[in-house]
């Protein structure tokens, strides 16, 4: 499923609560712009940038989620969006253990308690696709709607999936987020299994539109699919600037992550050339460029 | 452009595809006291379990999910190496009751089994690639629009769209919460009908472009994909008409020409009343009149198999002739007025195009139209 190149991302957010960017970012790269300075508030603290109504009962990905696309389209701080509804925007969101505190948390509820002790609101958190839909009702997007939960791949998975939606006429733009959270259900369950290192909570955006080749409507960042000969010097990911042995591992986020930060570096960095290593057996690889000026 | 149907497999709490059809033919409830968990404490009397086994054994929807492409790489004569072969599984609730037996036991698991990789390639070794998508009770509604891009893309030979799911305490807990009285019977489009009951299933068929030279049971003309991007748990009748014009205008087909529905209806107040108008709205209104089914009183609600188990009775509908009634319907809901529903007896039709509906919670929508080869 490695498409031609037709996409180009048009703007990405990192949202890594409690994580300082710019030691390791400074060691490997020299010192990085404001953007590495930003700081992300944790899930307890979304009000202050997604504004009080309707935090009642939202998962702390889904926070982190809100918080990643609320950032990449310059929404006011404590404001909601003010645009009108998005049909041709999909959304697509990464994400292996959004829901699982929820999910152990109403469990014990209902043995110790019973299922009368459970919150309806709730309902729509014991379902895994609560944080891409709520991204699409938050801000209004009508397309299609994918929430990808395939392991340590599902971000390469979802930026392919991006790439098939918007050649198959889906639609005119997809949001892309990667999102993980590091509670003690989701850490344990993690470290279980994976080992080192240790689960990392984070959340990061890419929004993607249509290549065209040649218009100056599309300079910008290239985004495509390559063959890991192809990758340049700069790689995020294994055998590269790998973020999992600096901050943690955003398991499901992981791959969504590395695009973003892929994207500054890039263009806010000047690198110009970035590539990005999946680190899953499927093993993907992807190339961001920039091309022509955005004037 | 189209893509075909090369195979297609199911499991219910009736069995196979052929079992389910006949079950479904006769009327028949698959409705039995619940074996998970306890009614006293959900809330929850009934469910249409599948298979029996211990449904407290974890990881039994991969189980469910690797008979049923056995299944069809066996029908389909699917060679993963001569083959580019993708799979695509659309899940509602993944494994996430083995998150549950860790909450309340401790017993751990390795965190990757809470998707469906493994499974798959132990199932069939060689696919290129194993992707799940968690789009609730429309799930493999949305692998199959996805399966159908990629092979007319030409990038892939056969895409593998499936379907998983069996139950957890907390949605179970979440149904019991919101229901006065435990159901005992889904009353799809029933002025009566008083809530959902869960049905464990998977489903999965095989997907191939034009040029496949093998047999084929039906084609896919288009799927439409839509979000509500309205409300977290109500569906919006705007939401669910848009995926309808999409997979019309993605056909190239009027929505006149649709001669019968395998509706979603799950029973629920909301939903069915949601979905009758949307039907009135979009097909009724531009002329159409096509009969409607559903099989969730038979079946139960399998969630993420949903599409799937809906697309493989359509697609007997195409080669028998005959339509199943719906199971548990006595008496139509006033919203509905005009649709004309496949009531009490199984209804003789060959229909030309055949429209597959599901919707999932969070406003996902998938609409699938198909005909016969």
């Amino acid at each position: 499923m490695n498409g031609p190149a037709s996409l180009v991302a048009t703007a990405w957010s990192l949202h890594l609560p409690g994580i300082d960017l710019e030691p390791a970012l400074t060691e490997r790269f020299g010192r990085p712009g404001d953007w590495a300075r930003h700081e992300a508030v944790p899930p307890d603290k979304a009000a202050t940038v997604l504004g009080r109504k309707g935090m009642l009962y939202k998962e702390p990905a889904t926070r982190m989620a809100l918080c990643a696309v609320h950032r990449v389209f310059g929404v006011p701080a404590g404001q909601r969006p003010g645009w009108s509804p998005a049909p041709g925007t999909a959304v697509v969101v990464a994400s292996n253990l959004g829901n699982v505190e929820t999910v152990a948390r109403v469990t014990r509820t209902i043995e110790a308690e019973g299922g009368s002790a459970v919150s309806v609101l709730d309902a729509p958190n014991v379902s895994s696709n609560v944080i891409a839909s709520t991204v699409a009702l938050w801000f209004g997007f009508g397309a299609a709607n994918l929430m990808i939960c395939s392991g340590a791949g599902s971000g390469l998975d979802g930026l392919a999936l991006a790439d098939l939606l918007v050649r198959a006429g889906r639609a005119d733009r997809v949001v892309l987020v990667g999102v993980e959270p590091a509670d003690p259900v989701a850490t344990e369950l993690f470290a279980a299994a994976a080992g080192q290192p240790a689960l990392r909570a984070g959340a990061a955006c890419v929004v993607l539109e249509r290549a065209r080749p040649g218009e100056a409507s599309d300079a910008g960042l290239l985004v495509r699919f390559t063959g890991d000969s192809q990758l340049p010097d700069t790689v995020i990911g294994p055998g590269g600037f790998d973020p999992a042995r600096h901050w943690g591992d955003f398991y499901g986020a992981r791959d969504v992550v590395a695009l973003a930060l892929a994207a500054e570096l890039a263009v806010t960095e000047g690198r110009q050339q970035v590539g990005v290593r999946g680190s899953d057996g499927q093993a993907r690889q992807v190339l961001l460029s920039t091309v022509g000026s955005r004037s | 452009m189209s893509a075909l149907i090369a195979a297609s497999a199911i499991r219910t709490c009736f069995g196979d595809g052929a079992q389910t059809f006949a079950a479904l033919l006769r009327g028949d409830s698959g409705v039995v006291p619940l074996r998970q968990g306890e009614t006293a404490k959900l809330n929850v009397s009934c469910a249409h379990h599948a298979g029996t086994d211990d449904p407290h054994r974890p990881f039994r929807a991969g189980e469910f999910l690797a008979q049923c492409l056995a299944d069809v790489a066996r029908e389909a004569a699917v060679d993963t190496s001569r083959m580019r072969v993708v799979v695509l599984i659309g899940t509602g609730l993944r494994e996430l009751s083995a998150v549950e037996r860790w909450a309340l036991t401790g017993a751990g698991f390795d965190v990757e089994q809470l998707h469906f990789g493994e499974v798959v390639r132990q199932a069939l070794p060689g696919v290129a690639e194993v992707i799940t998508i968690s789009n609730a009770c429309s799930a493999s509604g949305h692998a199959l629009a996805l399966a159908q891009d990629l092979v007319e893309f030409g990038e892939a030979d056969v895409v593998l769209a499936c379907g998983a799911d069996t139950m957890t305490q907390s949605m179970l807990a979440m149904i019991g919460r919101v229901a006065p009285e435990p159901t005992t019977q889904v009353r799809p489009f029933d002025r009566d009908r008083d809530g959902v009951l869960l049905g464990e299933g998977a489903a999965a068929v095989a997907v191939v472009g034009p040029s496949w030279t093998g047999p084929a049971l039906g084609r896919l003309a288009a799927t439409g994909l839509s979000c509500d991007a309205h409300h977290e748990t109500a569906p919006d009748i705007e939401g669910i008409s848009r995926s309808m014009r999409d997979a019309f205008d993605r056909a190239g087909r009027e929505p006149a020409a649709v001669d019968l529905v395998v509706a979603h209806g799950t029973g629920t107040a909301l939903n069915d009343s949601a979905e009758s108008q949307a039907l009135r709205k979009v097909l009724l209104s531009a002329g159409g009149d096509p009969l409607v089914t559903a099989v969730k009183g038979s079946t139960g609600h399998t969630s993420g198999s949903a599409s799937l188990v809906n697309l493989d009775v359509a697609l007997r509908c195409l080669a028998g002739g005959q339509v199943p009634p719906i199971t548990g319907l006595r008496t139509v809901l006033p919203e509905a007025d005009g649709l004309r529903f496949a009531v009490g007896e199984p209804v003789p039709l060959r229909p030309g195009l055949v429209q597959v509906n599901a919707f999932g919670f969070g406003g996902v929508n998938a609409v699938t139209l198909l005909e016969a080869v």
